[in-house]
Protein backbone atom coordinates (compact mmCIF):
# COMPACT_ATOMS: atom_id res chain seq x y z
CA UNK A 1 0.00 0.00 0.00
CA UNK A 2 2.68 2.56 0.64
CA UNK A 3 4.27 1.96 -2.50
CA UNK A 4 1.07 2.34 -4.49
CA UNK A 5 0.58 5.51 -2.54
CA UNK A 6 4.38 6.70 -3.29
CA UNK A 7 3.93 5.61 -6.69
CA UNK A 8 0.05 6.88 -7.45
CA UNK A 9 1.40 10.56 -5.87
CA UNK A 10 4.21 10.32 -8.54
CA UNK A 11 2.53 9.36 -11.58
CA UNK A 12 -0.01 12.67 -10.52
CA UNK A 13 3.08 15.10 -10.21
CA UNK A 14 4.20 13.89 -13.41
CA UNK A 15 0.50 14.57 -14.93
CA UNK A 16 -0.54 17.64 -13.25
CA UNK A 17 2.94 18.94 -14.94
CA UNK A 18 2.28 17.84 -18.07
CA UNK A 19 -0.31 20.10 -18.44
CA UNK A 20 1.21 23.16 -16.21
CA UNK A 21 4.52 23.27 -17.70
CA UNK A 22 5.02 26.04 -19.62
CA UNK A 23 7.44 24.66 -22.27
CA UNK A 24 7.11 21.89 -24.09
CA UNK A 25 10.68 19.76 -23.08
CA UNK A 26 9.03 20.39 -19.61
CA UNK A 27 6.07 18.70 -20.31
CA UNK A 28 7.63 16.03 -22.19
CA UNK A 29 10.57 15.27 -18.83
CA UNK A 30 7.55 14.97 -16.78
CA UNK A 31 5.43 12.74 -18.96
CA UNK A 32 8.51 10.29 -18.91
CA UNK A 33 8.42 10.58 -14.74
CA UNK A 34 4.72 9.71 -15.76
CA UNK A 35 5.44 6.94 -17.93
CA UNK A 36 7.83 5.17 -15.56
CA UNK A 37 5.98 5.62 -12.45
CA UNK A 38 3.47 3.73 -14.20
CA UNK A 39 5.93 0.94 -15.30
CA UNK A 40 6.81 0.43 -12.16
CA UNK A 41 3.14 -0.07 -11.41
CA UNK A 42 3.10 -2.95 -13.99
CA UNK A 43 5.69 -4.52 -12.26
CA UNK A 44 3.46 -4.28 -9.04
CA UNK A 45 0.83 -5.87 -10.97
CA UNK A 46 3.10 -8.66 -12.01
CA UNK A 47 3.09 -7.40 -15.45
CA UNK A 48 6.52 -7.76 -15.71
CA UNK A 49 6.69 -7.75 -19.77
CA UNK A 50 4.49 -4.64 -20.31
CA UNK A 51 6.94 -2.64 -17.92
CA UNK A 52 9.96 -3.66 -19.97
CA UNK A 53 7.50 -2.76 -22.71
CA UNK A 54 6.42 0.18 -21.41
CA UNK A 55 10.23 1.48 -20.64
CA UNK A 56 11.58 0.69 -23.22
CA UNK A 57 8.64 2.25 -26.18
CA UNK A 58 7.14 4.64 -24.48
CA UNK A 59 10.48 6.12 -22.53
CA UNK A 60 12.57 5.33 -24.91
CA UNK A 61 11.15 5.38 -28.37
CA UNK A 62 8.13 7.40 -28.03
CA UNK A 63 9.54 10.56 -26.05
CA UNK A 64 13.16 10.35 -27.88
CA UNK A 65 10.67 10.85 -31.05
CA UNK A 66 8.96 13.49 -29.06
CA UNK A 67 11.76 15.39 -28.22
CA UNK A 68 13.41 15.56 -31.54
CA UNK A 69 10.06 17.20 -32.76
CA UNK A 70 9.99 19.93 -29.94
CA UNK A 71 13.36 20.40 -30.73
CA UNK A 72 12.65 20.60 -34.21
CA UNK A 73 9.93 22.82 -34.04
CA UNK A 74 10.71 25.36 -30.82
CA UNK A 75 14.59 25.87 -31.29
CA UNK A 76 15.41 29.74 -31.43
CA UNK A 77 11.21 30.59 -31.11
CA UNK A 78 10.09 32.20 -28.10
CA UNK A 79 6.16 30.39 -27.65
CA UNK A 80 4.07 32.26 -25.54
CA UNK A 81 0.54 30.57 -25.24
CA UNK A 82 -1.20 32.31 -27.46
CA UNK A 83 -5.04 33.65 -25.85
CA UNK A 84 -7.95 31.93 -26.23
CA UNK A 85 -10.11 32.76 -29.46
CA UNK A 86 -13.25 31.38 -28.25
CA UNK A 87 -14.03 33.32 -24.80
CA UNK A 88 -14.24 30.85 -21.93
CA UNK A 89 -13.40 27.92 -23.67
CA UNK A 90 -10.87 27.00 -21.12
CA UNK A 91 -12.25 27.35 -18.24
CA UNK A 92 -15.66 26.06 -19.10
CA UNK A 93 -13.35 22.76 -21.07
CA UNK A 94 -11.49 22.61 -18.11
CA UNK A 95 -14.33 22.48 -15.43
CA UNK A 96 -16.31 19.99 -17.44
CA UNK A 97 -13.48 17.55 -18.04
CA UNK A 98 -12.19 17.53 -14.63
CA UNK A 99 -16.23 17.00 -13.10
CA UNK A 100 -16.00 14.22 -15.91
CA UNK A 101 -12.86 12.67 -14.85
CA UNK A 102 -13.23 13.08 -11.44
CA UNK A 103 -16.90 11.11 -11.66
CA UNK A 104 -14.87 8.26 -13.77
CA UNK A 105 -12.37 8.17 -10.90
CA UNK A 106 -14.50 8.61 -7.91
CA UNK A 107 -16.81 6.13 -9.15
CA UNK A 108 -13.64 3.51 -10.02
CA UNK A 109 -12.82 3.93 -6.60
CA UNK A 110 -16.47 3.16 -4.79
CA UNK A 111 -17.61 0.59 -7.46
CA UNK A 112 -17.41 -2.62 -5.86
CA UNK A 113 -14.90 -4.94 -7.24
CA UNK A 114 -14.13 -8.71 -7.27
CA UNK A 115 -10.97 -10.57 -6.50
CA UNK A 116 -11.01 -14.01 -7.63
CA UNK A 117 -9.21 -15.59 -4.91
CA UNK A 118 -6.96 -18.06 -6.28
CA UNK A 119 -2.95 -18.26 -7.00
CA UNK A 120 -1.84 -16.70 -9.99
CA UNK A 121 -1.23 -18.86 -12.72
CA UNK A 122 2.31 -19.86 -13.45
CA UNK A 123 4.20 -17.19 -15.66
CA UNK A 124 1.80 -14.71 -15.44
CA UNK A 125 2.78 -11.55 -16.87
CA UNK A 126 6.95 -12.31 -17.62
CA UNK A 127 8.00 -12.89 -21.01
CA UNK A 128 7.20 -16.13 -21.44
CA UNK A 129 3.72 -15.94 -20.28
CA UNK A 130 3.20 -12.78 -23.08
CA UNK A 131 4.96 -15.08 -25.85
CA UNK A 132 2.19 -18.56 -24.83
CA UNK A 133 -0.15 -15.89 -25.87
CA UNK A 134 0.79 -13.60 -28.48
CA UNK A 135 1.73 -16.74 -30.37
CA UNK A 136 -0.56 -18.98 -29.35
CA UNK A 137 -4.37 -17.89 -29.03
CA UNK A 138 -4.40 -14.02 -29.40
CA UNK A 139 -1.34 -14.41 -32.58
CA UNK A 140 -4.09 -12.18 -34.40
CA UNK A 141 -3.55 -9.19 -32.16
CA UNK A 142 0.49 -9.27 -33.02
CA UNK A 143 -0.34 -9.36 -36.55
CA UNK A 144 -2.64 -7.08 -36.19
CA UNK A 145 -0.28 -4.56 -34.30
CA UNK A 146 2.66 -5.84 -36.79
CA UNK A 147 0.57 -4.60 -39.97
CA UNK A 148 -0.57 -1.17 -37.76
CA UNK A 149 2.78 -0.17 -37.34
CA UNK A 150 4.06 -1.28 -41.23
CA UNK A 151 0.80 1.16 -42.27
CA UNK A 152 2.21 3.93 -39.96
CA UNK A 153 5.58 3.84 -41.30
CA UNK A 154 3.95 4.22 -44.59
CA UNK A 155 1.67 6.53 -43.64
CA UNK A 156 5.36 9.27 -42.08
CA UNK A 157 6.65 8.85 -45.68
CA UNK A 158 3.81 9.37 -47.25
CA UNK A 159 2.92 12.72 -45.01
CA UNK A 160 6.36 14.02 -45.10
CA UNK A 161 6.97 13.25 -48.86
CA UNK A 162 9.63 15.11 -50.75
CA UNK A 163 7.82 17.84 -53.49
CA UNK A 164 10.04 16.25 -56.07
CA UNK A 165 7.51 16.51 -59.22
CA UNK A 166 6.93 20.16 -58.46
CA UNK A 167 10.24 21.34 -57.84
CA UNK A 168 11.68 19.45 -61.16
CA UNK A 169 9.14 20.65 -63.69
CA UNK A 170 10.40 24.52 -63.86
CA UNK A 171 14.10 23.30 -63.84
CA UNK A 172 13.30 20.83 -67.19
CA UNK A 173 11.64 23.83 -68.30
CA UNK A 174 14.77 25.87 -67.65
CA UNK A 175 17.14 23.90 -69.52
CA UNK A 176 14.90 23.58 -72.99
CA UNK B 1 1.26 -7.98 -3.26
CA UNK B 2 -2.09 -6.24 -2.15
CA UNK B 3 -2.83 -3.57 -3.70
CA UNK B 4 -6.57 -2.67 -4.16
CA UNK B 5 -8.10 -3.14 -7.45
CA UNK B 6 -10.57 0.03 -6.93
CA UNK B 7 -7.45 2.76 -6.23
CA UNK B 8 -5.66 1.74 -9.60
CA UNK B 9 -8.85 1.98 -11.27
CA UNK B 10 -9.18 5.76 -9.54
CA UNK B 11 -6.00 6.73 -10.52
CA UNK B 12 -6.28 5.26 -14.11
CA UNK B 13 -10.08 7.60 -13.99
CA UNK B 14 -7.19 10.60 -12.60
CA UNK B 15 -4.62 10.38 -14.84
CA UNK B 16 -7.39 10.40 -17.76
CA UNK B 17 -9.27 13.85 -16.15
CA UNK B 18 -5.66 14.83 -15.79
CA UNK B 19 -4.96 14.09 -19.72
CA UNK B 20 -8.08 15.03 -20.58
CA UNK B 21 -7.84 18.65 -19.21
CA UNK B 22 -4.51 18.90 -21.17
CA UNK B 23 -5.99 18.22 -24.52
CA UNK B 24 -8.65 20.84 -24.03
CA UNK B 25 -7.00 23.62 -22.30
CA UNK B 26 -4.02 23.61 -23.93
CA UNK B 27 -3.45 25.07 -27.44
CA UNK B 28 0.01 23.94 -28.22
CA UNK B 29 -0.32 20.90 -30.20
CA UNK B 30 3.00 18.93 -28.89
CA UNK B 31 1.29 19.65 -25.08
CA UNK B 32 -1.80 18.43 -26.33
CA UNK B 33 -0.30 15.17 -27.89
CA UNK B 34 1.62 14.26 -24.77
CA UNK B 35 -1.84 14.80 -22.65
CA UNK B 36 -3.35 12.19 -24.97
CA UNK B 37 -0.68 10.13 -24.38
CA UNK B 38 -0.99 9.98 -20.83
CA UNK B 39 -4.95 9.18 -21.41
CA UNK B 40 -3.84 6.14 -23.62
CA UNK B 41 -1.57 4.97 -20.52
CA UNK B 42 -3.93 5.87 -18.01
CA UNK B 43 -6.46 2.98 -20.16
CA UNK B 44 -3.25 0.73 -20.25
CA UNK B 45 -3.05 0.95 -16.58
CA UNK B 46 -6.44 -0.17 -15.75
CA UNK B 47 -6.26 -3.11 -18.40
CA UNK B 48 -3.34 -3.98 -16.66
CA UNK B 49 -4.78 -4.16 -12.88
CA UNK B 50 -7.98 -6.02 -14.35
CA UNK B 51 -5.87 -8.32 -15.53
CA UNK B 52 -4.06 -8.54 -12.53
CA UNK B 53 -7.23 -8.93 -10.42
CA UNK B 54 -9.18 -11.38 -12.94
CA UNK B 55 -6.00 -13.73 -13.43
CA UNK B 56 -6.83 -13.24 -17.58
CA UNK B 57 -3.95 -12.54 -19.31
CA UNK B 58 -5.86 -11.12 -21.91
CA UNK B 59 -6.15 -7.56 -20.50
CA UNK B 60 -1.86 -7.38 -20.96
CA UNK B 61 -2.81 -8.46 -24.13
CA UNK B 62 -4.83 -5.49 -24.88
CA UNK B 63 -2.24 -3.37 -22.85
CA UNK B 64 0.30 -4.51 -25.56
CA UNK B 65 -1.86 -3.39 -28.73
CA UNK B 66 -2.17 -0.20 -26.55
CA UNK B 67 1.40 0.51 -26.41
CA UNK B 68 1.57 -0.64 -30.21
CA UNK B 69 -1.17 1.48 -31.26
CA UNK B 70 0.62 4.35 -29.34
CA UNK B 71 3.45 3.78 -30.98
CA UNK B 72 2.23 3.72 -34.23
CA UNK B 73 0.21 7.27 -33.58
CA UNK B 74 2.92 9.18 -32.69
CA UNK B 75 4.69 8.73 -35.54
CA UNK B 76 2.16 9.47 -37.79
CA UNK B 77 0.96 12.47 -35.52
CA UNK B 78 4.09 13.88 -35.11
CA UNK B 79 4.32 13.55 -38.67
CA UNK B 80 1.32 15.25 -39.37
CA UNK B 81 2.28 18.07 -36.99
CA UNK B 82 5.55 18.79 -38.56
CA UNK B 83 4.22 19.01 -41.91
CA UNK B 84 1.73 21.29 -40.85
CA UNK B 85 3.47 23.49 -38.11
CA UNK B 86 7.19 23.75 -40.20
CA UNK B 87 6.15 26.68 -42.11
CA UNK B 88 4.36 28.84 -39.02
CA UNK B 89 5.61 31.14 -36.96
CA UNK B 90 3.19 29.90 -34.05
CA UNK B 91 2.76 26.30 -32.36
CA UNK B 92 -0.85 27.04 -32.39
CA UNK B 93 -3.64 24.73 -32.88
CA UNK B 94 -6.01 27.48 -34.09
CA UNK B 95 -3.70 27.44 -37.17
CA UNK B 96 -5.02 24.64 -38.64
CA UNK B 97 -8.86 25.02 -37.82
CA UNK B 98 -9.75 25.56 -40.55
CA UNK B 99 -8.52 22.36 -41.69
CA UNK B 100 -6.84 23.83 -44.85
CA UNK B 101 -3.44 23.91 -46.43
Amino acid sequence: MTAFIILAIVALVGGIGVVVAPEPVHSALFLIVSIISLALFYILLSAEFLAAAQVIIYAGAIMVLFLFVVTLLTAGKEDREPPESLVGQRVTAGILALLAGGGLAVLGVVYPSRRIPLGLPAQFGNLRGMGNVLWGPDFLYLAAVAMMLLTGAVGVLVVNRPHRLAEANPRVEEQK
Amino acid sequence: MMIPLNWVVGLGGALFAIGAVGVLVRKNPLIMFMAAEMMWNAAALVFVAYARSFHQMSGQVMAFIIIGTAAAEVGIGLAIIVAAFHHRHRLDIDEVSQLRG
